[in-house]
């Protein structure tokens, strides 16, 4: 039996409920008829996850995500289709929701365990080790009001990590707190997998779901649009809907004397690709189209990792490679050849700008990610030539 | 009664919420619970002083009518203005957490009952007090209070779920509800008791009739007439007073259970 089982399911919302619903509005609608605006937030939504599964699922915001979990958790109804999770769901959807803030941290664990449905007996027994956990010994019978929201945070991932459950939905909760507190988060995540229990996670953080994640779940304009192992589909995304809805860093200005008109990233065979492998050659081919005569323009490239360490950047000027001028269309090629970076997601930035730099033509910045594979024997961001020698003692 | 089984299996979590509305209510005020007590006997007194003062000594009321009268209203007062907000102040949880929903206006109403209960402690012996001042006395039926009071948290358990719901697809339904407990508080004999109508009902018979159908004018006057040793009114306008709550509820719990499943889009 799946551990969650949707069909065609859709949930719609009225813009015009968006706001604070009034009888004004409602009378307003019954007489004179006026046709409401409607929205799918998730719509023909149909799919199994199996039990101890991992599921990731991802999409630009608004696309979704969340309406799916709370679809799944029951706290919204649908508006067709029908979804069913077999076994005890528990959520880690807004932390602390149910908190009183007049009432002390001790209390409030109480309250939310009452709340998330983990019986009293088992609260009080694990009492201890959910304070020690959420790192509040001396604040405990203090009124949460006064906590600083990482506490806040803190005390209620403890309380909800206490859940039994054989479906956790995860939403976004490993943004919250310091790093320390992160990876502790993370490793109660862990634990759940490793006891079995399938997961559904919601995250932005792409390398976290990778790493995590069985199978991953695209989605967008609340669509299911491809579902697969995590490296693959994380990718499509990124390649098809991140860079092109302005998520991320992405941005584009300039002058546009010049113009990026189209880019292809080609790998050693002259295949365009999305996937590069270490040691290998990546093309980049930059068709642009110069609206008038430039004199001296200069080309340039950077590269960043996924989550937006610069790594390299250089271009023609650097390399005294002098281009006179440039009128009308045409293609400028870069090789990096070999390529040097380990397996990961990187994000491409391409630039044209006057030789002294006081013009930007065109820059567009973080637009092409791409990803790369190599062997699985090294570690670390950048494949660096190494040899070894060995000069024996007398 | 689908619902009640629903509550019931959720014990726990009722006694929760219920005592954080509890708690939460009088967490930081110096005289914290007194002031289930204080309130309504501060509003009994001056209730008591102005309708000396307007009504002259010749005014026919028993205080402990009054006593009993506001103290009773003041519990269905405070199921309904917690139950307006049980959604709407608990918008987050609503949203993210999954529980019987009826849960959150029961607990409002289970948090009102345990002040009423406060307030009959001290209620029971001034009424005593009253009684014995005017040359009465406590009436053994006073025993069966436990079945009006029961009856009382009933009634309030479906006004608090009615207005809980309204309230969260219509907004306007707080100042509405504001208005209709002012009107309430006149139609119903909390301030006066129930002979007040007489003579407008010698003249218009119907009067008493529609007037008696108000499930509130019932219960008050069977909270006075169990404690006072009164007849109780069983006229049938007044047997119909007390059973029309009881039909009423299953279309209050249907139209609850339909309304709660999009409460999450409205909140």
């Amino acid at each position: 039996m799946s551990a969650i089982e949707a069909h065609n399911l859709g949930k719609r919302y009225r813009k015009a409920g968006v706001g604070a619903p009034t009888l004004r509005d409602a009378l307003k609608r019954a007489f004179l008829r006026k046709p409401m605006e409607d929205f799918w937030a998730v719509r023909g939504l149909t799919f199994k996850i199996e039990p101890g599964c991992t599921i990731g699922v991802i999409g630009a915001n608004g696309s979704g995500k969340s309406s799916l979990l709370g679809l799944v958790a029951g706290t919204i109804t649908p508006t067709e289709g029908t979804v069913r999770a077999n076994g005890r769901i528990s959520s880690l959807l807004e932390l602390g929701a149910g908190f009183h803030p007049n009432l002390s941290g001790r209390e409030n664990v109480f309250l939310n365990a009452a709340i998330l449905g983990i019986a009293r007996e088992d609260v009080r027994k694990r009492f201890d080790a959910i304070v020690e956990f959420a790192g509040l010994r001396d604040f405990i019978d203090m009124p949460v009001k006064h906590y600083s929201s990482g506490m806040y945070v803190r005390l209620a991932f403890a309380v909800a990590v206490e859940m039994k459950p054989d479906v956790l939905l995860v939403d976004e909760v490993l943004s919250v707190g310091d790093t320390a507190f992160q990876t502790k988060c993370l490793n109660r995540i862990m634990d759940f997998k490793r006891r079995g229990k399938t997961i559904l996670l919601v995250s932005h953080a792409l390398e976290t779901v990778e790493q995590f994640c069985d199978e991953v779940m695209l989605i967008n304009q609340g669509r299911l649009v491809q579902r697969g192992p995590p490296g693959e589909v994380i990718f499509n995304y990124l390649r098809t809907y991140l860079a092109h809805v302005g998520q991320l860093t992405v941005e584009e200005y300039g002058t546009r004397e010049v113009e990026i008109r189209h880019v292809r990233l080609l790998d050693g065979a002259g295949q365009e690709a999305a996937k590069f492998t270490t040691g290998e050659p990546l093309h980049v081919e930059v068709t642009y189209h110069a609206n008038r005569r430039i004199e001296n323009p200069v080309f340039g490239f950077s590269l960043k990792t996924g989550n937006g360490t610069y790594l390299f950047g250089s271009n023609t000027q650097i390399l005294n490679y002098r281009i006179a001028a440039i009128e009308g269309t045409g293609v400028m090629r870069l090789t990096i050849n070999p390529l040097t970076l380990m397996a990961g997601r990187f994000l491409l930035s391409l630039s044209i700008h006057s030789w002294d730099h006081s013009v930007q033509y065109h820059r567009q910045e973080d637009l092409y990610p791409f990803l790369v594979k190599d062997d699985p024997d090294h570690h670390g961001v950048v494949q660096l030539s190494t040899k070894w020698e060995l000069k024996p003692g007398p | 009664m689908h619902s009640l089984v629903i509550a019931w299996r959720h014990r726990e979590l009722l006694w929760n919420l219920a005592g954080r509305d509890l708690k939460g209510r009088y967490k930081d005020s110096v005289l914290g619970l007194l002031w289930t007590i204080l309130a309504p006997l501060f509003m009994a007194a001056i209730y008591i002083f102005f309708l000396r003062l307007l009504g002259g000594r010749g005014l026919q009321i028993s205080l402990a009518d009054i006593v009993i009268g506001v103290f009773a209203w003041q519990f269905t007062v405070q199921c309904v203005t917690s139950g307006l907000t049980a959604f709407t102040g608990n918008a987050n949880l609503v949203k993210k957490v999954f529980f019987p929903r009826l849960l959150l206006p029961t607990s409002v109403v289970l948090s009102a009952l345990v002040n009423f209960l406060l307030m009959l402690v001290v209620q029971l012996p001034l009424v005593a007090f009253l009684l014995w001042h005017s040359g009465g006395t406590m009436s053994l039926w006073t025993l069966a209070l436990p079945v009006v009071i029961l009856y009382h948290t009933f009634f309030n358990l479906l006004l608090a779920l009615a207005v809980s719901a309204a309230n969260v697809y219509f907004r306007d339904t707080q100042h509405l509800v504001g208005l209709g407990l002012s009107a309430w508080f006149f139609l119903s004999p909390v301030m006066y008791p129930l002979s007040f109508v007489h003579d407008l009902a010698a003249r218009w018979p119907w009067v008493e009739q529609v007037y008696q159908l108000n499930p509130l004018t019932v219960i008050i006057t069977a909270y006075r007439a169990l404690q006072a040793g009164a007849p109780l009114v069983l006229t049938p306008a007044a047997i119909a007073g007390w059973l029309w709550p009881l039909a009423g509820a299953a279309v209050v719990f249907w139209v609850f259970n339909r309304a709660q499943r999009n409460f999450a889009d409205h909140l």
